[in-house]
């Protein structure tokens, strides 16, 4: 067993050489590749598990998730299924499909208490099935607050206030919300409404009160005009 | 010196290295800025765990060549033979060893070998990462790095022959 690599060719060696001095980032991109740098250590920097490059060994879970999200949404569908037999009575003795798999034993679904099983069975699975999980929850938090941050690099801070407002809407207590806040005071104070941004500094105060973030938030409404 | 602050002082030090290890794993000019700040906010969430007392750069490129195997997989293309395609036209072979049509050419060749092999010939033939170094920062074993940058080597010998015979021939 030999581990000695192949030996190349004098031409494959020359251009190897000619690769192997760095050329220098020209100054635009290099001031750009910071401001965004920059931009994202302001906003926190945070970077969901979903978008960290994945290590081989966890990616089963993607699978794993996956198929945990569809065995919920079968008792959704299975639910709403039997709802649709229950409200056409054609057989009184007829179990509703949902009871049935709600009381069989699937792991992804937690099995309410007997008493509150119809209530539970409406929303729960429904919910489940509807909301996407965590992992897409993640990445779509993050997608929205990178396209805030790209505006924010770009000085277009009306346009980061778009995403801002979707996360806001769509993820109101989500992981990133800190991050969230922090560009919205960010964006308003690029955009030149410092009393706005002086009150979206003091609500993110009182709502993150010991957030990292919290120096750089209140640093940022006298820096503008 | 805060981490964050520590982190982005690397990050701003090397990153003629960042974008130039990104440009070598295939990256597109118009992809390798958005690749390297996916990079640097891999990094920031890393930092804490770096070892400060390992070299800086395989460590860098281990972070790199993951982010351009992710972006990779989310489907979006690599074209082969994009870069040599230049303004002048024809460059010959001689020159091509010169000047950054050698860049140019080599970068091409480096495309046609997959990412895994790819990545392993980099660090060794490029930067200069001792084989152990690799074999850590890739998390793959010693042995498995070798027989790599054996195949590696011969499919880069294959790539730039028939890319040479390519320019002779027009």
């Amino acid at each position: 067993m030999t581990l000695s690599p192949l030996p190349l060719s004098p031409e494959v060696r020359a251009l190897l050489d000619s690769e192997r001095v760095i050329p220098p980032v020209p100054a635009p991109v290099r001031a750009r590749a910071l401001s965004r740098a920059r931009s994202a250590l302001l906003a926190g920097g945070m970077m969901s598990a979903a978008e960290l490059p994945m290590a081989p060994k966890i990616r089963w879970g993607a699978p794993v998730a996956a198929a945990c999200v569809g065995s919920v949404m079968l008792a959704a569908v299975a639910y709403q299924m039997g709802a649709q037999r229950h409200s056409i009575p054609t057989d009184p003795h007829a179990t509703p499909i949902a009871q049935v798999v709600a009381t069989s034993p699937a792991p992804s679904v937690p099995s309410p208490p007997r008493a509150a099983a119809a209530p539970a069975l409406v929303s729960a699975p429904a919910s489940h099935a509807s909301r996407p999980s965590q992992a897409d929850a993640g990445s779509n938090e993050l997608r929205l607050l990178r396209l805030a941050r790209t505006a924010i690099s770009r000085q277009d801070f009306a346009a980061a206030l778009v995403p801002i407002g979707e996360h806001a809407h769509r993820f109101r207590d989500g992981r990133l919300a800190e991050e969230r806040e922090a560009l919205r005071v960010r964006a308003l104070v690029g955009l030149g409404r410092s009393e706005e941004a002086r009150r979206a500094a003091d609500l993110f105060k009182a709502r993150f009160p010991r957030s990292v973030l919290l120096p750089a938030v209140h640093g940022m409404p006298p820096a503008v005009p | 010196m805060t981490p964050e602050e520590a982190c982005l002082d690397a990050f701003q030090r090397e990153l003629d290295y960042i974008h130039r290890t990104l440009y070598r794993l295939g990256a597109g000019t118009s992809e390798v800025d958005d690749l390297a700040q996916d990079l640097f906010l891999a990094l920031s969430r890393a930092w804490p765990n770096y070892d400060a007392t390992r070299p800086l750069r395989p460590y860098l490129f281990g972070i790199a060549f993951r982010i351009v195997s992710a972006h990779r997989r989310k489907g979006r293309r690599e074209i082969a033979f994009g870069i040599v395609e230049t303004d002048d036209g024809r460059p010959g072979p001689d020159d091509m060893l010169q000047n950054k049509q050698a860049r140019a050419l080599l970068l091409a060749a480096l495309k046609q070998i997959p990412e895994p092999r790819r990545a392993v010939l980099i660090m060794r033939d490029l930067d200069d990462v001792p084989m152990d170094e690799i074999a850590s920062v890739l998390a793959i074993p010693r042995f498995t790095a070798y027989s790599r940058l054996r195949k590696a080597r011969r499919e880069l010998e294959a790539a730039v022959r028939r890319m040479l015979k390519k320019v002779d021939s027009r």
